[in-house]
């Protein structure tokens, strides 16, 4: 017999041995308290029943909240995640809409249901497979463009408390992630039999080995002006001596230009070139699977404004404030303000041709990243960082 | 350097048999403005062939014509061009009037130099717009349309409709200017021409825009005479010749303005003719506007026609917004005419689609085809 | 005239390679458009003006209409056809009847009606759930607000008036043609005075042929008649044509 505060203490989860994470980790956090409240009130009302038994002293054990607390983990980190991506929709059809002079989505809450909508209509759509695609790499290719991008939109530490991994070579692991996709598109437009796919699918080859190598050297420019190539450390870096945006302008715009490649949105947009080529890569895809792929896309833009916010932003941090109250707000809106820059180009510029998008990448982004990882040398041995 | 190399890449590349792709583009394709195929030859991206298939959309026009009596092939020319219906319409009048042999009243001569005109830029808007979403850019489509908009409310405000005119008449035009349309139109023209700077900004100003037009699908003089390509796709290969000057039909040799002419031959200087032919277009406007308003409300605009046409051939030509179209019409005395032949500038042009795109990128091919203006109305008739 | 845009472009290489100047354009529009609304318009909440001379639907007013035909003769859509149908007082006329799916709106019917009874209409919005329903009748064409701007006028000019040096404008072609009679091939048959629809056709007797039967010859009152060449179509042996007035 006890009191039902008895079971629902709200143990403090680092003293947990089961716990994965070494640091503190609000959305586990926030899993193992509501795992507290539901588990301690079952456990309670079976303690009330039978006194004294095992099963209530199970249910409030560490290894079961640990276990309920990761499970609504992952529900918590996706769902954030996928909040924050169909608010990006949503602002770049406004954005776009305004800039081209018209209203953008008008669907319900300024627009922002419009993405529900379209989200609802493409589910209903017929699941059709074209005779002669080779099917299974037709569909697991699909599955690994669409997985891929929705892991590493997961695996982007909103803050310091707000993460999946924090390896010290976090970054790493996100570009290693990040640059998968193009791999997926190259096979799937060779699998959908379709002239328009190929196409797609070799210039998406053909886009990755233009911005991948400037991209790469950039990242490495950031970490070595960090010290460190852990997300946590490059962030607080920023916030002890000044944001990298400063000191690396012309690599931050590399690195937004190199961002928007990455994210195959205009004016890189040439693996899915709807002037010439129907949809690119994506031609064969319908229904709900050429939803999820255009869904993708925008994780995949999203990740993009993420990095660019971590890397040269400051990430969460806010100067002369530090991390403040709620620092996944303030990361986001960092985000949200560089896809509007995203949009912005989109709305300014045509798409490239591919010739254009190689002579780009390897006689412009990379002499000028290696630029930039002079001055960041010369800046590093003056000792001025 | 290849024969220093120590793979010998050429001659790799020549025992390798890699099989060329025919892509076919169209009908149902984006990059098609209307219903026709291009069959392009590829070797990887490079086009290295290319065949334009038409006729999806022919609707029997010249056959059909044959059947009704004169004042009922007005509409239906109008139905021959979405983007330029009242240049149509101008031009089977004018060769009905010419072969009637009547003179058509000052007024609507100017009225119809202004419905042209206007005509004229709408159409060239239209093309703006499909050379904007061929190159990737939404916002010079949406902008284009939008100003599109403001000349289709002036076709509303002279005639009640806004694409299918059925405006001119034989022996005229349909209606008097309305009330305040001379004020309507200066004031459009006016708020236009500050809008094309904007939209001349958004892809003159962007080397992303210049660099994919610039330099590719070069025409010479003497490809241009033998396919037989008019209007600006000609007049951007150095042949200085535009029917309204060198052959003027209605008031055009009473109007003061400037055909532009470019030497280059490439894809952007066929752009920069119709950009400034926009601007000439205005110009014209303006002074036909201000002829109007001098001949005042009460004069003649349409005179009374027989409605039998003597037996004989009579063909007339305008310069369309698109090239050179004519109308060579046999009658035989009665109310409907024997034989009415179109002479559609883009069923001309687009046999040019092999000579312009091989040789580009299969990326360049709507860009390059964008300057042909494709319109299927009046190719397939 | 001078040339406006050829002379400023194209740019310079160097010039050309930039890309701000679309970001000034497309952000200035943003920055306008925040403050103020875009251009487009809500259909079907809103609706842009139109004039009272949009060519929408064609419209009849029943009352002004006599039956003639003209329309049916000039539609170039064969989409008008005259049906019976009972007037106000019962008796049965003709009216045109319209059918919807095939009219191309090009306002012939409204142009060439010589009393304009029919009318271009603003309405616009005509979609219906079956071709059925995009028959109008002669009591569903009626537009209720028809204005004078609806009517549409044929005012022509006569080539021989301008010739004069009179450039006056006669409103309708209908007040010059009248239809003429060759009297040779004339048989009396009295067809002309059944099918005018104003009863301009009087048949009139001009003595006797050898059998001493009457011979009856139409005769037509200018005031009354509005050339709709009914008579001449309907003319078994083509004694009457029209006299076209140049």
């Amino acid at each position: 017999m006890g009191h039902i505060l008895d079971w629902i203490v709200y143990k403090d989860t680092m003293a947990n041995v089961y716990t994965p994470f070494e640091s503190y980790n609000l959305p586990y956090d926030i899993g193992c308290k509501l795992w507290e409240i539901i588990g301690g009130t079952l456990a309670w009302l079976i303690d009330l029943i039978f006194p004294g038994n095992v099963v209530s002293e199970w249910l409030v054990s560490d290894a079961v909240t640990t276990l309920l607390g990761l499970i609504v983990f992952m529900l918590l980190i996706f769902i954030v995640a996928f909040v924050s991506t169909l608010i990006v929709l949503w602002e770049e059809r406004k954005v776009l809409g305004r800039m081209m002079d018209r209203r953008g989505t008008m669907v319900g809450m300024k627009g922002f249901l419009q993405c529900v909508a379209d989200g609802l209509k493409t589910f209903q759509k017929e699941n059709t497979i074209p005779a002669k695609v080779d099917k299974m790499t037709y569909m697991w290719t699909v599955t690994l463009v669409i997985g891929v991008s929705v892991l590493v939109l997961c695996m982007v530490p909103l803050s310091s408390r707000w993460y999946v991994v924090d390896y010290d070579t976090g970054l790493l692991i996100i570009m290693a992630f990040f640059a998968l996709a193009p791999f997926f598109i190259l096979v799937s437009g060779w699998a959908q039999n379709n002239k328009y796919s190929m196409i797609g699918g070799m210039r998406a080859a053909e886009l990755m080995i233009s911005y991948e190598a400037p991209m790469l050297i950039l990242i490495t420019t950031s970490a070595l002006l960090a010290g460190s190539f852990n997300i946590n450390d490059i962030v607080y870096a920023q916030m002890d001596s000044v944001w990298y945006i400063i000191p690396q302008v012309i690599g931050a715009i590399t690195f937004f230009t190199c961002a928007v490649a990455e994210a195959e949105r205009v004016p890189f947009d040439i693996a899915e070139a709807e002037a010439e080529l129907v949809e690119g890569w994506q031609t064969e895809y319908a229904g709900m699977k050429w939803g999820l792929v255009m869904l993708a896309d925008y994780m995949r833009g999203s990740v993009s404004c993420s990095m660019f916010v971590i890397l040269f932003l400051g990430g969460w941090t806010l100067p002369f404030i530090g991390d403040g109250p709620i620092p996944e707000i303030v990361f986001l809106l960092k985000a949200y303000i560089v896809f509007f820059f995203m949009s912005y180009a989109r709305a300014a510029l045509a798409r490239v041709r591919t010739d254009q998008i190689l002579n780009l990448g390897w006689k412009v982004f990379l002499p000028l990243s290696i630029f930039n990882l002079a001055v960041v040398i010369l800046l590093k041995v003056g000792g001025v960082f | 350097m290849m024969s220093d190399s120590i793979v010998p890449v050429k001659e790799i590349e020549e025992r390798m048999e890699t099989d060329k792709m025919w892509l076919t583009m169209g009908p149902q394709h984006p990059f098609s403005h209307g219903l026709w195929t291009l069959r392009v030859q590829v070797d990887g991206e490079i086009v290295t062939d290319a065949e334009p298939i038409v006729g999806y959309l022919h609707r029997g026009w010249e056959k059909e014509t044959e059947n009704r009596t004169y004042p009922k092939i007005i509409p239906m020319a109008d139905r021959l061009c979405y983007a330029a219906s009242m240049t149509y319409t101008h031009l089977y009048c004018m060769t009905v009037e010419k072969a009637l042999g009547i003179d058509i009243p000052e007024k609507a001569k100017w009225i119809r130099i202004v419905a042209d005109e206007v005509c004229r830029i709408q159409s060239h808007l239209m093309w703006l717009a499909a050379v904007g979403t061929d190159l990737g850019s939404y916002t010079v489509f949406l902008w284009s349309m939008r100003e599109r908009e403001f000349f289709l409310d002036l076709n509303v405000k002279l005639c009640g409709a806004r694409m299918t005119t059925n405006y001119p008449r034989i022996g005229g035009v349909r209606n008097d200017t309305t009330e305040l349309f001379d004020r309507d139109i200066l004031r459009t023209v006016e708020r236009f021409e500050k809008a094309l700077w904007d939209i001349v900004a958004l892809v003159d100003d962007s080397s992303i825009f210049v660099s994919r037009m610039k330099g590719i699908s070069y025409l010479t003089r003497e490809q241009v005479a033998n396919m037989g390509l008019t209007g600006p796709a000609m007049r951007g290969c150095g042949v200085d010749f535009d029917i309204r000057r060198d052959d003027p039909y209605d008031n055009y040799d009473l109007v003061d303005f400037e055909v532009p002419v470019l030497k280059e031959g490439d894809s952007y200087a066929r752009y920069m003719i119709r950009i400034e032919e926009m601007f000439q277009s205005c110009e014209i406007i303006k002074q036909a506007v201000k002829k109007v308003q001098a001949l005042g409300k009460n004069a003649p605009y349409r005179v009374k026609t027989p409605s039998r046409v003597p037996a004989g051939t009579t063909f007339a030509r305008l310069e369309d917004p698109r090239g050179e179209s004519l109308m060579y019409l046999v009658s035989d005395g009665t109310d409907k005419p024997y034989r009415l032949k179109v002479r559609s500038p883009i069923f001309v042009n687009v046999s040019g689609a092999k000579a312009m795109s091989v040789g580009t990128r299969v990326a360049d091919v709507p860009a390059v085809l964008a300057q042909i203006d494709m319109c299927l109305g009046e190719t397939d008739r | 005239m001078a040339i406006k845009y050829l002379d400023k472009y194209p740019k310079n290489l160097a010039k050309s390679l930039w890309v701000m100047k679309p970001f000034v354009v497309v952000g200035k529009l943003f920055w306008k458009n925040i403050f103020h609304r875009p251009v487009t318009v809500l259909y079907p909440y809103e609706k842009e003006w139109i004039p009272d001379n949009y060519r929408g639907r064609p419209g009849l007013r029943f009352d002004k209409c006599v039956g003639c035909g003209m329309c049916v003769r000039m539609c170039p859509t064969a989409c008008i056809k005259l049906i019976e149908v009972a007037d106000d007082e019962g008796k049965p006329v003709m009216r045109p009847q319209v059918n919807l799916g095939r009219c191309a709106m090009c306002g012939y019917c409204a142009e060439y009606c010589p009393l304009d009874a029919m009318t271009v209409t603003p309405e616009y919005e005509l979609a219906e759930y079956t071709r059925y329903d995009l028959l109008y009748g002669p009591r569903r064409l009626h537009y209720e607000g028809t204005t004078e701007e609806m009517e549409v006028k044929l005012e022509v000019t006569l080539p021989s008036d301008i010739e004069n040096g009179n450039p006056e404008r006669r409103v309708s072609l209908f007040d010059i043609d009248r239809p003429e009679l060759i009297d040779n091939k004339c048989i009396g048959c009295k067809k002309c005075a059944k099918v005018c629809p104003v009863d301009a056709i009087e048949m009139v007797e001009k003595g006797v042929n050898d059998k001493g039967k009457p011979i009856l010859r139409p005769v037509i009152d200018n005031s009354k008649c509005i050339c709709c060449s009914n008579c001449v179509l309907d003319c078994p042996k083509d004694a009457l044509q029209i006299k076209e007035v140049l």
